[in-house]
């Protein structure tokens, strides 16, 4: 009984939703009262899909195979957390994770925004209500999960063995509060376009939502790239596959979004462009739903490849974009600019900011659609590959590189570059000298890798400059000076770290990409190989029967340069129910590098053997880890700061530039 | 009795609860409007000055702890009055009349209208769960079947005359691939019942599959015996058919798969095997089919290897080459073709399985840089 009511909690909260949004959209004006129902129903949604959830999970740890997600997706020997991962490891189930964590946002704002004024609340919840309702009933009308089976089979039909792992209970959650919490500013743009007002109360609210969603997505996209590195057998860790672009795109949008509302939140300036952004940041995370989801492409995310429920999507795809941007035609023209400045000036930095991330979204946009709408066109078929965007998106993520150091350093409404340029000098000189040393003792003879380091440097130490600056490090005594730093604001920590952690991955994705060495070969156990100075020695090979798989292990002994050694098994698994294989990589890590030994497909009398040294991959990962820290302490800091410009001590010198 | 009542009670509970829930939530939304005033902490925006009081205690906040000298103070105030001032000559949108009570019971009817509809459409209230604990057909699968089956050779063991014993056990063993206890188990339910046609192909075939498929005299006599018994019986003719062609018997054989696939219906999913293995049969042992599918592949090599070797291609055309001459048998092709894929895909990464295939087929990896 507890599935059907699970399923009768998720139509209630669809039929709340649905009436909400035309209650929301249709009464803005009818001020406080409507406000407080519409709160209420935003928490009444998300306890009922909340509740619809737990019947799900509820199902599958049960194994009740009369629930048919259960019995396509679980499998009674599967282990607990694989059977709670899998209930989003699946088009219905994760369409349902993805409704869950729509409605908690809206529960949050209804929440957290008692005191905003009740027209824009009527707005923004009648918007997200609007959401839930679209998506709600894509999900119960064309993919429901609650579909029930009788009689109920005896097993389930396993979950797909790639997902059988601890990344699937954390990269989908973290990634759908990333994409879906770009919905609140996409419901509080519509809001503005619709009551024509955009004020302090609207940026002030905007930007700690797009601060959040832009963590978590962070910090999904980060364990993607981690989890197809190890599971995925290939040592890659991001392939320029349409489905990672897809969640690429609303990252580097976000970004954007990220800092034009900086501008917005401290100078009022900027409005209908963070408006436009937050429309196309949403936008695209809805692209991405809808490519992974509409049988266009295969690759390890697409579950559902019915091209029903995907002309659905699109349908509400155009919907929803379509109307956005036709509002956004219309009401624009007669929003108010806000603040002025100069060109050079901490806003006419993040412009120039905005500028290339926006020319990057499109670069990744073009090299993902092109192949697909050629296909679709003329039947042609071709691959965009990682060459077309390495190319395009490193030839525009150099410059923003080179000029990412000086925003900090720029005063807000009119600013002194040659100032700024000259505090950076030091930084400078430094990135270069490590950038030439470990060019010559890393014996390069890739054009592109002195440039990649010197600019993960100059990021890198770019970043602690502002913090040096403001703490007046050396120039007072210490003990002030660390006073001083005590006392800086968490926002300018907050960059500060959110730019390091940009130079750090960009350092590991130069060094490994440079300096990454790899073996092929075929061993027999007793046989040794080496690779970069590790000296792989092939100990044993051994089957064993696992939880729910089948078990080829082959046991290593790796020696490092230093002489010490680990064991290290390396698995391909036959998982029982479904026969299918997975490789299980065995990671080794020194320091921040890491070696990566997979064991190939069994031949006759031997076993083809790959291994790979990666230096300082990890940094990668740790860059990610930093700027989504650095997120999280941005929100922790008071709001409602004001951008302070700086006196024109030098006006007429900035006038004459 | 128990269980028939849960029949009826099942549905029932279900609706009370789904009507209660629903009751409870259009009346949280009722009250929401009409029961309770207005919330007493308002909107911050309802004085707009609020706004900006509050940001100007944070400016002296933030001067008060060290954090903004004078002059950026004194900065970030005028900021400030230049904002207030701005958005006090743009006056406040006033709001219409109050929310009212009927647009509420529109949309709380609506509400529930909608949720019972469509769950009348979707749902199955009369459907119970059936966790797997609950099932006892399956607790009583779940039993080891090797624990089980020792319980059984106990018995028989005992009693060595128990049919029902044999029969249960004798499929078990097939099973777990126990063929000579399978064989030796058909042979005493054979013993102590009647030889049908159904237990004669049923022990010939435990012996077949002990013998890896090789058809002992005890077992093509037990197959014949099956068929002649019974004219229509399927089962022993194909295994027939199929032993006949190992041995190399074509014309008897080629009966065996006529009769066979005499009785067929049209449907079963051995008739493609059976009319392919009377063609065969006909032929006298050659496979026309798969000599013509090999003329077609040299056909294919020829000019994909041609246009390979000319223009380049993907890796996975490279792989197919390669591929196709190992099931041509062509090493040296199969090499030279891997050899020039190793050439325009120098990093191992990029060749992905073909190196697998290649190795594993015990080709040799040629010019490769690591």
């Amino acid at each position: 009984m507890s599935i059907e009511l699970g399923h009768f909690a998720l139509i209630l909260a669809f039929a709340i939703a649905l009436v909400s949004a035309i209650g929301g959209l249709l009464l803005w004006r009818r001020g406080e009262r409507l406000a407080l129902v519409l709160g209420h129903a935003s928490i009444l949604q998300f306890v009922l899909v909340a509740v619809a959830f737990l019947a799900v999970v509820q199902a599958f740890v049960a194994s009740d195979f009369s629930l048919a997600l259960a019995a396509n997706h679980s499998h009674s020997l599967k282990p607990l957390i694989f059977k709670i991962s899998g209930v989003w490891g699946n088009h219905e189930g994760s369409m349902l994770l993805w409704v869950l964590i729509l409605v908690l946002f809206g529960a949050l704002v209804a929440t957290f925004g008692r005191r905003l004024p009740s027209d824009l609340t009527n707005l923004v919840l009648g918007t997200q209500s609007l959401l839930v309702a679209a998506f709600a009933g894509f999900t119960l009308l064309t993919s429901n999960p609650f579909e029930r089976l009788s009689p109920a089979p005896l097993e389930g039909a396993d979950l797909n063995p790639v997902l059988q792992d601890i990344g699937l209970a954390i990269h989908p959650p973290l990634l759908y509060a990333g994409y879906v919490g770009f919905s609140i500013c996409f419901s509080f743009a519509i809001a503005a376009l619709v009551s024509g007002r955009i004020d302090q109360a609207w940026a002030r609210w905007v930007r700690p939502w797009t601060m959040l969603s832009w963590t978590f997505l962070t910090l999904g996209i980060a364990m993607g790239s981690y989890w197809a590195y190890y599971e995925l057998g290939w040592g890659g860790w991001w392939f320029w596959d349409p489905v990672e672009n897809s969640s690429f795109m609303p990252w580097l949008a976000g970004t954007a979004l990220l800092h034009s509302a900086l501008v917005m939140e401290k100078r009022n300036a900027l409005k209908i462009w963070t408006i436009f952004l937050s429309i196309i940041t949403f936008s695209l995370s809805l692209l991405g739903t809808f490519l992974v989801r509409s049988g266009i492409l295969t690759s390890v995310h697409t579950f559902a490849s019915d091209p029903t429920r995907g002309l659905v999507i699109l349908t509400i795809l155009a919907v929803l974009i379509g109307g956005a941007f036709l509002l956004f035609a219309i009401r624009s023209p007669s929003l108010r600019q806000g603040g002025l400045f100069a060109p050079i000036s901490r806003e006419g930095a993040l412009i120039l900011n905005n500028l290339f991330l926006a020319t990057a979204v499109g670069a990744v946009l073009v090299g993902t659609l092109y192949p697909l709408l050629l296909d679709a066109l003329t039947g042609t078929t071709i691959s965009v590959g990682a060459p077309f965007f390495n190319f395009t998106f490193g030839a525009l993520m150099a410059p923003l590189l080179l000029v990412l150091p000086f925003g900090p350093l720029l005063a807000w409404k009119r600013a002194d570059l040659v100032a700024a340029g000259q505090r950076l000098m030091g930084f400078a000189a430094l990135s270069v000298f490590l950038a030439i040393l470990i060019s010559a003792l890393g014996g390069t003879s890739i054009s592109m890798v002195p440039i990649g380091l010197l600019l993960g440097f100059w990021v890198s130490f770019g970043a602690i400059a502002e913090v040096i600056e403001r703490s007046r490090l050396g120039r007072i005594p210490l003990g002030e000076s660390l006073r001083r730093l005590r006392g800086l604001p968490r926002s300018i920590w907050s960059t500060a770290l959110g730019h390091f952690g940009m130079g750090l991955t960009v350092l590991g994705i130069v060094t490994v990409s440079a300096w990454e060495t790899e073996l092929v070969t075929t061993l027999n156990p007793g046989e040794t190989a080496e690779l970069s100075g590790y000296l792989v020695a092939f100990d044993s090979f051994e089957q064993q029967p696992g939880a729910n798989y089948v078990a080829d292990t082959g046991v290593f002994t790796v020696t490092d340069p230093g002489g010490e050694t680990a064991t290290l098994l390396a698995e391909r698994r036959t998982y029982v129910a479904s026969g299918m294989p997975t490789t299980e990589a065995a990671i080794q890590t020194y320091g921040l590098s890491q070696l990566y030994l997979q064991l190939g497909e069994p031949l006759e009398n031997t076993h083809v053997i790959r291994v790979w040294h990666k230096p300082y991959i990890l940094l990668i990962w740790i860059g990610a880890l930093v700027m989504a820290g650095a997120g999280a302490l941005s929100l922790t800091d008071r709001r409602l700061r004001v951008g302070i410009p700086q006196r024109a001590r030098k006006a007429t010198a900035e006038a004459a530039q | 009795m128990p269980r028939r009542a849960d029949k009826r009670l099942g549905p029932m509970i279900f609706w009370s609860i789904a009507i209660a829930v629903t009751a409870i939530a259009c009346a949280a939304l009722f009250y929401a409007a009409a029961g309770r005033t207005v919330n007493a902490t308002g909107p911050e925006m309802a004085d707009p000055n609020d706004h900006f009081r509050l940001a100007l205690a944070g400016i002296e906040a933030d001067e008060r702890s060290g954090k903004l000298d004078a002059e950026q103070a004194l900065a970030a105030r005028g900021e400030l009055a230049r904002e207030m001032l701005r958005s006090q000559s743009e006056g406040r949108a006033r709001a219409d009349k109050e929310f009212g009570r009927v647009p509420l019971l529109v949309g709380l009817v609506g509400i529930v209208a909608l949720a019972f509809g469509l769950y009348a459409v979707l749902g199955q209230p009369d459907l119970p769960a059936q966790p797997l604990a609950n099932r006892p057909e399956m607790v009583a699968q779940s039993m080891d079947l090797g624990e089980a089956i020792s319980r059984i050779e106990a018995r028989l063991a005992e009693a060595p005359d128990d049919l029902r014993g044999w029969q249960v056990i004798a499929p078990a063993y097939v099973e777990l691939g126990r063929f000579a206890d399978a064989a030796n188990a058909y042979r005493r339910i054979i013993g102590l019942s009647e030889p049908t046609p159904d237990l004669q192909s049923d022990l010939a075939e435990a012996l077949l599959f002990e013998a890896n498929g090789a058809g002992s005299d005890e077992a093509m006599a037990l197959l014949r015996a099956a068929a002649t018994a019974d004219a229509s019986h399927v089962r022993s003719r194909l295994y027939l058919a199929a032993e006949l062609m190992r041995a190399g018997n074509y014309p008897e054989a080629s009966a065996f798969w006529q009769q066979a696939i005499d009785l067929a219906q049209g449907d079963e999913p051995w008739l493609p095997a059976a009319t392919q293995g009377l063609a065969v049969a006909l032929n006298d042992g050659v496979d026309a089919a798969a000599q013509q599918q090999s003329e077609m592949i040299q056909g294919m090599v020829g000019g994909l290897s041609e246009r390979l070797y000319a223009e380049g291609g993907t890796i996975e055309e490279w792989a197919q080459l390669v591929r196709s001459y190992l099931v041509l048998d062509d090493r040296d092709a199969a090499q030279r073709a891997f050899d020039a894929a190793v050439a325009a895909y120098p990093a191992a990464f990029d060749r992905g399985d073909l190196d697998t295939l290649a190795l594993g087929a015990g080709l040799t990896l040629n010019g490769d840089t690591p």
